[in-house]
């Protein structure tokens, strides 16, 4: 069973001067993988600027966008088609004991492979007086752990929006306790990369129709890497496991390498940016 | 101290506890000096105090001059030029060219393995710490392969001369290391001002650096480029080291350009020109990772080009040094060079490492803390000579203050005994005399595929304050003329 998705992205720019000389590069296009292949990707801009696809540092497909011609305003409207398998998030085969588990995340080999998704970054430092608030209980199994760390971020983290923003780090959300997906999974990342557990940021879409959490924006979620299953989805906003609701974009360390929209634009005085997001399902047979 | 007797040397002292490049230590001119000492003691001190005002003027006038960064404000200043060239015969000549090629490759295999499979880690040569902790160690670089094989095309490696009489590196620059245009200008200037002196050795030229570089960068040009296409880029005129980058496009014929020359179609960087697009091929950058690209890296910076790690990335595009090098030129992994020249050469290091102490490591902090009178403080990160302290010139105050420091961020510091660098006589203008001066050696290589080459003739900079042993140019430092002999 597979669903088919239509998904529409929308970015609209206003500028009170000119602009001459301006860049974007937009990190929207879902990733295609095992659950998600495209049917189609249409995306316009209203300067007639020509789209350049490539591919960013991290391996994920862009779209840059470079006006030739000087503007006011600006926008931007991407619609993909996609297919999304059904499946079942326990549905998986563990090959490894919960003994050998936890032994395989404590090699130097595995440390290794695993660095960038072990490390501490800017947005998921854990400050260090708030050093020992999520634990793991070695007598339940790695994923139990993720799935008690998901729910414990979603239980301490009030969603709320226009309280923080891209530069929010967590020494605020972990004592003001509200923010938005975005600070859900860097506190999840934190956590679990705390305990010895590589977690990555995960940007994509949500489909809403379940009335989860995640606004007209782009949702952010987060994988685990539990050794004999591989990478796990967890989308701590809403306690749940990133299921076929979740349409993935990209991954990385934290936000900065996912941020949905770089630009470089030389611009004096003041500008105005709108985004938004729809996500329409439709089942397929 | 030992007066010597030679009419300009009639006042140099001489401090036997430290070693003299020309004395011996008996108080003998060596072999390779003889000549030079005999010709300069036919000119009298007034002629080298006008000679110095005539060279002086020369840098001047040329516009070879460099900023000095500070707080405050920063200055143009020219970086001094000392009349008294330091010579180096072919034997110890080879013994240095040969460990800074030795260096260089093994840097170089280091990368590859730290941006590959890091099998030098896996098998627990060196701590995962020592990349996952610094910031030059990109991740977008995981598993491309940069054209030729090739990441530090260009090295400087810092030598010096211990009182014990052997060579010692302090460090190996491998980011955008500057200093290359001094040499040669310092070899014009003193042509100029000496022929007479110079005609009667056997040097080796260092005008030839530009045509090697050259010649070395187009052997990892881009897969299926034919005629590569070559510019040097700059972050423009007001960087410490902008004589230096116009110099160097200049002498290997190619344009130099800033960020806003440049841009990124379809994945190939092309150079605007009056005659319209022209494809760039390889890429010298003489500036930071994190700069050369806005949408990649740091979003705020006007000096790179947008796209430009995308290019690279697709293998359309050489830039040197590749980006990411710079996570080697650290002074934590310069600790580590002995075991990874063993590792990856299967060879003995062929120049020798000073002694470093980590202070992330506990055992090596305590004894860091407690000898911080007889140790150098470096921060790993800084280049320049910026954040050094010398414990034995620290005021009271001032070790508290670095022990603070050090104990708030330890993987940022490393120590190292304090070494007694060779001294020169150096021709000290307020004095009307020549002096002893502290001097090390920066040896420029250039790695290509297959191909490796050195400038014969570093620079070698003198710390013109008596006593001071800091010999960057950014801290009063000047330079001088360095001949290789010919076998």
């Amino acid at each position: 069973m597979s669903l088919e998705y239509s998904i529409v992205y929308r970015a609209e720019n206003h500028y009170d001067s000119w602009i001459t000389d301006a860049h974007w590069q937009f990190l929207i296009i879902p990733e295609e993988n095992d659950t998600q292949t495209h049917i189609k990707i249409d995306f316009k801009n209203s300067v007639h600027a020509i789209n350049e696809h490539s591919v960013n540092g991290y391996g994920f497909n862009t779209i840059r966008v470079q006006p030739r011609e000087k503007f006011k305003d600006i926008s931007f409207e991407a619609k993909f088609s996609l297919v999304k398998k059904k499946v079942n998030p326990f549905d998986f085969a563990d090959e490894f004991s919960r003994e050998q588990a936890f032994k395989k995340v404590q090699e130097l080999e595995f440390k290794v492979d695993f660095e960038p998704f072990l490390r501490t970054t800017h947005f998921t430092a854990i400050p260090s007086n708030h050093d020992k608030i999520f634990s793991f209980n070695e007598s339940k199994s790695i994923f139990e752990n993720l799935q008690d760390l998901n729910q414990w971020v979603f239980n301490h983290i009030y969603y709320t929006t226009n309280v923080t923003d891209v530069n929010t780090t967590l020494i605020e959300i972990i004592s003001n306790r509200h923010g938005v997906c975005q600070d859900f999974a860097h506190l999840f990342c934190a956590l679990a990369k705390q305990n010895g557990i590589p977690a990555r940021y995960v940007s994509g879409y949500l489909h809403q129709g379940n009335g989860y959490f995640g606004d007209s924006q782009m949702h952010a979620w987060t994988e685990a890497y539990v050794p004999g299953i591989g990478w796990l989805g967890f989308d701590p906003t809403n306690n749940l496991i990133a299921s076929d609701n979740h349409i993935k974009v990209s991954h990385g360390k934290d936000y900065n390498d996912c941020s949905p929209l770089k630009g470089v634009v030389y611009a004096s005085g003041k500008n105005k940016t709108k985004h938004s997001v729809q996500v329409v399902a439709q089942q397929q047979q | 101290m030992t007066k010597i007797k030679n009419q300009i040397f009639s006042s140099y002292l001489r401090n036997p506890s430290l070693y003299d490049e020309i004395y011996d230590n008996d108080g003998n001119v060596k072999e390779v000096y003889k000549k030079l000492f005999d010709l300069y003691g036919e000119h009298s001190i007034e002629d080298y105090a006008s000679l110095n005002v005539k060279a002086r003027s020369s840098f001047f006038n040329q516009g070879i001059t460099f900023q000095v960064y500070s707080k405050k404000k920063s200055q143009e200043k020219i970086f001094p030029f000392d009349l008294f060239p330091r010579i180096i015969d072919p034997k110890e000549w080879d013994f240095i060219e040969r460990g800074a090629i030795q260096r260089s490759k093994a840097l170089n295999l280091f990368l590859w393995d730290i941006y590959h499979e890091k099998k030098i880690i896996k098998q627990g040569l060196i701590p995962m710490e020592l990349i996952s902790s610094s910031g030059n160690y990109l991740h977008q670089m995981m598993g491309v392969d940069p054209p030729g094989d090739i990441y530090n095309h260009i090295s400087g490696i810092d030598i010096i001369k211990h009182n014990d009489g052997n060579y010692y590196v302090l460090e190996d620059n491998i980011r955008c290391p500057s200093g290359v245009s001094y040499v040669i200008c310092n070899r014009t200037a003193l042509k100029r001002a000496l022929f007479g002196v110079f005609n009667h050795y056997q040097t080796h030229t260092v005008t030839d650096y530009a045509e090697n570089l050259l010649e070395l960068l187009e052997t990892t040009k881009p897969h299926g480029v034919d005629i590569p296409v070559s510019v040097v880029i700059t972050p423009g005129m007001y960087n410490s080291a902008y004589y230096e980058h116009s110099y160097l496009a200049k002498t290997m014929g190619v344009e130099l350009v800033e960020g806003r020359d440049l841009f990124v179609e379809n994945d190939f960087v092309y150079m605007k020109t009056i005659r319209g697009p022209q494809k760039v091929d390889i890429i010298y950058r003489r500036i930071d990772d994190l700069f050369i690209d806005p949408l990649e890296f740091k979003p705020d910076s006007t000096l790179g080009v947008p796209g430009l790690f995308a290019a690279y990335k697709k293998g359309n595009v050489t830039i040197a040094n590749a980006p990411g090098t710079g996570v080697a030129d650290d002074k934590a992994v310069y600790t580590y060079l002995p075991e990874i020249i063993r590792y990856y050469l299967d060879e003995e290091p062929i120049l020798n490492n000073v002694h470093t102490y980590h202070c992330n490591r506990p055992d090596e902090l305590k004894y860091v803390l407690d000898n911080i009178q007889r140790l150098v403080i470096k921060p790993v990160d800084e280049a320049g000579g910026y954040g050094i302290s010398i414990g034995n010139r620290l005021t009271k105050k001032e070790i508290e203050k670095v022990k603070k420091q050090v104990k708030s961020d330890p993987r940022r510091y490393v120590a190292q005994p304090i070494m007694s660098l060779s001294v020169h006589p150096t021709y000290i203008a307020e004095n009307e005399s020549f002096e002893q001066r502290h001097v090390d050696l920066r040896v420029f290589t250039v790695l290509g595929k297959d191909k490796e080459f050195v400038l014969k003739g570093g620079l070698t900079r003198v710390a013109l304050k008596k006593g001071n042993l800091i010999v960057n140019s950014s801290q009063g430092g000047g330079s001088k003329d360095t001949w290789v002999l010919k076998k």
